[in-house]
């Protein structure tokens, strides 16, 4: 592919996804100025790859890229913020230990509708990183389950495990300090 | 309520259940109140991120920033990336001997077979010739996830008598491409993926003793390198072409 032609291609494929992009870098991150940075970088890394894209799903695409910048910029400024891939079993069955407690009684629907946006904000951000990209990739970004699993590299399954346990995590959160 | 019902709520709730599970599931959502009562705090917890989590969206420096790489006047990386292949392959013929210095002169056109030997040299003169060691694609290919922009088809070909070694990754004309390194009896394989557009111009001749096969899916073109005889790399070139990468 010629010079030209990765131009054009950059323009057309990832420009369009641009505030997505910043999105989840902010997400992830957790601030503007890092997610600018995380964004600049992953499109330096989609220029570059670009002729490597097949087509069809751009966005997810270009999140992919925006999702793997983010975490190298974790592992680099925030270790301790990262779960690594040998881990995420123990953190599965943490989670899911700690579901089998029974569910609050009284955590009404009404509260959790009237949470405001700030401990909204607090409650996602106190997700380790790999729930809150699930649950913000869907209910932010509203991205179904099969580009969530291509995004985050894992099976539809554990796409299904995680963000159901992070909706039921930010529930209890918000029922419990409403 | 088990885990499961969990799990089968919120893919309802996404609209991601089958039709054939849906009306089941509402069946039961009209008879289970604590099902009930979830579903009414998941849609609360929905309705509430939707209203009141502002969408983000990038500065208008940033989006400047970004769309100075599309612009036809931005830095030509193209230029860079010819001069310092250009540079890269007169190292090469300076360090070179014999042969490979002699093809240089000969084909003066593309400098990628040259450039993939020499990383399956310096590899097997590492300690090792991979960086994640694993004849499990499961690990190979997620390892691969964090550093390239996508990940390459990863083959199990152990059956056939190449089993997977690990990966690494090499840096080609100056692009990052990801290695998958193979073992056949004591030989190694370098298995090297790179855009199309670095796909070979005709036949090529084996460099210092070694054997270059390329190929392309389409979507990327496939280079193996190794000191296999020619016939044994084009079965393992046919093998991986055949091969499903699915689990």
């Amino acid at each position: 592919m010629d010079r030209g032609d990765s131009k054009a291609r950059f323009a057309n494929v990832v420009i369009p996804h641009l505030d997505d992009a910043y999105s989840l870098a902010r997400w992830v991150t957790g601030n503007r100025a890092d997610a600018e940075d995380v964004v600049q970088e992953a499109c330096l890394r989609a220029f570059r790859g670009i002729g490597g894209f097949t087509g069809g799903n751009g966005r997810a695409w270009v999140l992919t890229i925006v999702r793997n910048a983010a975490y190298d910029w974790l592992r680099k400024n925030r270790p301790p913020a990262v779960v690594h891939v040998d881990d995420l079993e123990a953190v599965e069955r943490m989670r899911s230990a700690d579901d089998a407690a029974p569910a609050p009684d009284n955590p009404e629907a009404a509260l959790i509708a009237r949470a405001d946006e700030v401990k909204l904000e607090a409650a996602i951000a106190s997700l380790p990183a790999i729930f809150r990209e699930t649950l913000v990739l869907r209910d932010v970004q509203g991205l179904d389950y099969r580009e969530i699993a291509t995004i985050t590299d894992v099976p539809i399954g554990t796409v299904m495990s995680r963000l159901a346990r992070a909706r039921r995590r930010v529930i209890e959160m918000l029922g419990a300090h409403g | 309520m088990t885990e499961n019902d969990l799990l089968l709520l919120n893919a309802y709730i996404d609209g991601e259940l089958d039709p054939a599970h849906v009306l089941e599931f509402e069946q039961r959502l009209a008879e289970d109140r604590a099902l009930a009562d979830e579903r009414a705090r998941i849609e609360a917890l929905r309705g509430a991120m939707r209203e009141r989590l502002p969408r983000a969206t990038a500065s208008p420096e940033l989006r400047r920033r970004v769309a100075a790489l599309a612009r036809p006047f931005a830095i030509d990386w193209g230029a860079r990336r010819r001069g310092l292949g250009a540079m890269a392959a007169s190292i090469a013929v300076a360090f070179a001997v014999g042969s490979a210095a002699t093809y240089l002169a000969i084909r003066g056109d593309r400098e990628e077979p040259e450039l993939l030997v020499s990383s399956h040299m310096r590899a097997l003169m590492a300690s090792q010739p991979v960086e994640v060691a694993s004849s499990d694609r499961h690990t190979v290919k997620p390892w691969f996830n964090g550093k390239l922009p996508q990940s390459p088809r990863v083959i199990d070909l152990a059956a056939q008598g190449f089993p997977l070694a690990g990966g690494r990754i090499d840096v080609i004309s100056l692009t990052p491409a990801p290695t998958l390194v193979y073992r056949a009896r004591q030989h190694v394989i370098s298995l090297t993926a790179l855009p199309v557009s670095l796909r070979s111009r005709g036949p090529i001749r084996p460099i210092d003793g070694y054997n270059v096969v390329e190929w392309t899916d389409g979507t990327l073109a496939y280079w193996a390198v190794s000191d296999l005889a020619a016939p044994e790399l084009e079965n393992f070139a046919k093998a991986f072409r055949a091969g499903d990468a699915e689990p």
